[in-house]
């Protein structure tokens, strides 16, 4: 009976506007999660010459073999953990650091402060994410960790702007005004009511913002700046692949697809929780 | 009288915002090579280089005396257009950009052209249609042009166009005007078809929001003629939110042609770029940032004054 009213209740769930979209993303997303855990314990190693260079995809390997006879199927899984770990880690700490001092500015009151940092803002997210990223990776060398140290320097300006509107029009609120006749010290106020309003804000970016900062480091890895061959990365994987694709078209469009898979279940699951948001 | 004031002093307003802003640009060009770890002479030369060498680098690249005199001498330079020279071959930075901008500004102006022929007449016809099915599937289609990387896209094309059918050429460039469109039609194909994606979505989100206005049911009732009721009634309201997009998208399809040329090998300036930071030549690097920083400044305090025009509604 109770199984039935759970059943029950997830359908309903689903029904409401965006439940599809928010579901098969995630679906996608545990699937490539799923297969990028399993196939490193169980497939071939990425970085082991399995067979004959370019054997077309069969039964045994799936996708293929690459130009060195290495399997491309156990690559493109392999390379889940660290396309997918970069990313988080790009994301995550910039969305630390923006909505902090996002918060700090919206309770600053000085107004030369808030112009100087302020316009600080607006001249890093004058440039596109890529090129700023491309720039600073001259100074910092080609690697991943320099690519999240640069997504950390940069992209908080993004958030800090966003978190910066919000906190200014949360604490115009009265519950604030609450809070603050109550005799609470400030601390707590920014900690409990301040943060959880604003961070709900910057946590929705940051889900459409993944999806960029995907593409982001697999584009700079194609360009030969973050991870580069033997690592398995889906950006450099296609790198390598580019000057066989008139013979031999999987060492390409497999790491592609899985690229595309991981960015459109993100997005499917974007475009469902902004649907319902909206309730259309 | 009092009206045409308030405007001029808002565009003022914006404008010094952008004045600001580009000055930080600069700043960031300046300041990003002085506090890379490791000294970027040194680091250039690499591990066995002579230390007068490296002193002579050093010079080049202004990187003695105190931080405020640098900083005085680099804008200095800057407004006497000297942006310095390339560490690989001497040739002015200027030179370079000259050279390599016009063909990237060439790609993407063609590309937002194309991206509008495709994008206006897609979003408003689904947005004022509204059918379930047909919003449903363009919402999922672009979804996953939207999320398909350029280059993953590009690769795709290759293999259709260029592999299998050789109706594209994979590399190489003429300079000359009916012949160049010959290598640039692939690329602008790739581009069209992220830009049309993001264009039309917006489109098509303003024209349904439009829609409901009370102006439009106006217009239907006094029969306004059916080309005119398009244009002023649907098409002006709401493509304000496209304009201000377009200029941001213009920006970032200065970072998607840098991957773009790469896969054509196109003599862009996204190119350069590339080739300029894996040898390390910081002048050139410094020079294109610049450039680019402003180019998306000027590009975004246009596009908010094209759309404030269109539509008063709209903050700038």
């Amino acid at each position: 009976m109770k199984l039935k009213s759970m059943s029950q209740r997830i359908r309903a769930w689903i029904a409401r506007p965006g439940g599809v979209g928010i579901v098969s993303g995630i679906f996608m997303m545990l699937t490539l999660m799923i297969l990028g855990l399993l196939v490193p314990l169980f497939g071939n190693r990425d970085d082991a010459f399995v067979g004959k260079p370019f054997a077309p995809p069969s039964f045994q390997y799936p996708f293929g073999l690459d130009q060195l006879g290495r399997d491309v199927f156990s690559r493109v899984f392999n390379a889940v953990g660290v396309d997918l770990g970069v990313a988080f880690l790009g994301v995550t700490i910039p969305l630390a650091i923006g909505t902090i001092v996002g918060i700090f500015l919206g309770l600053n009151r000085n107004k030369y402060f808030l112009s100087v940092i302020g316009s600080i803002i607006d001249g890093i997210n004058a440039f596109p994410l890529l090129i700023i990223a491309i720039a600073a990776l001259t100074y910092l060398g080609p690697g991943l960790k320099s690519v999240v140290i640069i997504l950390s320097l940069t992209n908080w300006a993004r958030y800090a702007r966003i978190s910066r509107t919000k906190a200014v029009v949360v604490t115009q609120q009265n519950y604030i005004e609450a809070a603050k006749t109550l005799g609470y010290p400030k601390w707590r106020i920014v900690l409990k009511h301040i943060a959880p309003n604003v961070s709900s804000e910057t946590i929705a970016y940051a889900l459409s913002d993944f999806i960029l900062v995907i593409t982001v480091v697999a584009g700079l890895s194609f360009l030969g700046l973050a991870a580069r061959p033997p690592a398995a990365e889906w950006g450099s994987m296609i790198a390598d692949g580019r000057n066989f694709i008139g013979n031999a078209w999987w060492i390409v469009i497999f790491p592609g697809i899985a690229l595309c898979w991981a960015a459109v279940s993100l997005s499917f699951i974007v475009e469902g929780l902004s649907r319902r948001d909206r309730g259309v | 009288m009092q009206k045409g004031n308030q405007l001029t002093r808002k565009i003022i307003g914006r404008f010094l915002r952008a004045i600001s802003v580009a000055f930080w640009v600069m700043v960031l060009s300046f300041v990003m090579i002085r506090v890379a770890p490791g000294d970027p002479a040194s680091a250039r030369l690499g591990p066995g280089a002579e230390k007068a060498a490296i002193e002579v680098l050093r010079k080049q690249l202004h990187l003695g005396g105190n931080p405020i005199t640098q900083f005085f001498s680099y804008v200095n330079e800057l407004i006497h257009g000297n942006l310095g020279v390339s560490l690989q071959d001497g040739v002015k930075v200027v030179d370079i950009i000259n050279r390599t901008l016009p063909i990237t500004i060439y790609l993407i102006l063609l590309s937002t052209l194309c991206a509008l022929i495709v994008s206006i007449p897609i979003g408003t016809y689904i947005g004022w249609s509204g059918k379930g099915s047909l919003v449903y599937g363009f919402r999922g289609l672009t979804a996953i042009f939207l999320a398909t990387p350029n280059f993953f896209i590009a690769m795709v094309g290759i293999l259709f166009f260029s592999v299998r059918h050789n109706w594209a050429p994979v590399f190489g460039y003429d300079n000359s005007f009916p012949q160049n469109l010959h290598y640039l039609w692939l690329p602008v194909a790739v581009n069209t078809i992220i830009l049309s994606s993001v264009i039309s979505r917006v489109l098509f989100s303003s024209v349904s929001e439009t829609k409901d206005e009370e102006f439009v049911e106006t217009g239907i009732i006094r029969g306004v003629g059916r080309r005119r009721f398009f244009w002023f009634y649907i098409l002006k309201p709401s493509l304000a939110p496209t304009v201000v997009l377009l200029s941001y998208m213009m920006g970032t399809m200065l970072g998607a042609t840098v991957i773009l040329e790469t896969v054509f090998s196109l003599p862009g300036i996204g190119r350069e770029l590339v080739g300029a930071v894996l040898t390390s030549d910081y002048p050139v690097v410094q020079g294109i940032l610049l450039y680019f920083g402003v180019i998306t400044v000027l590009l975004s305090f246009i596009g908010d004054l094209i759309a404030y025009l269109l539509d008063r509604r709209v903050k700038i």
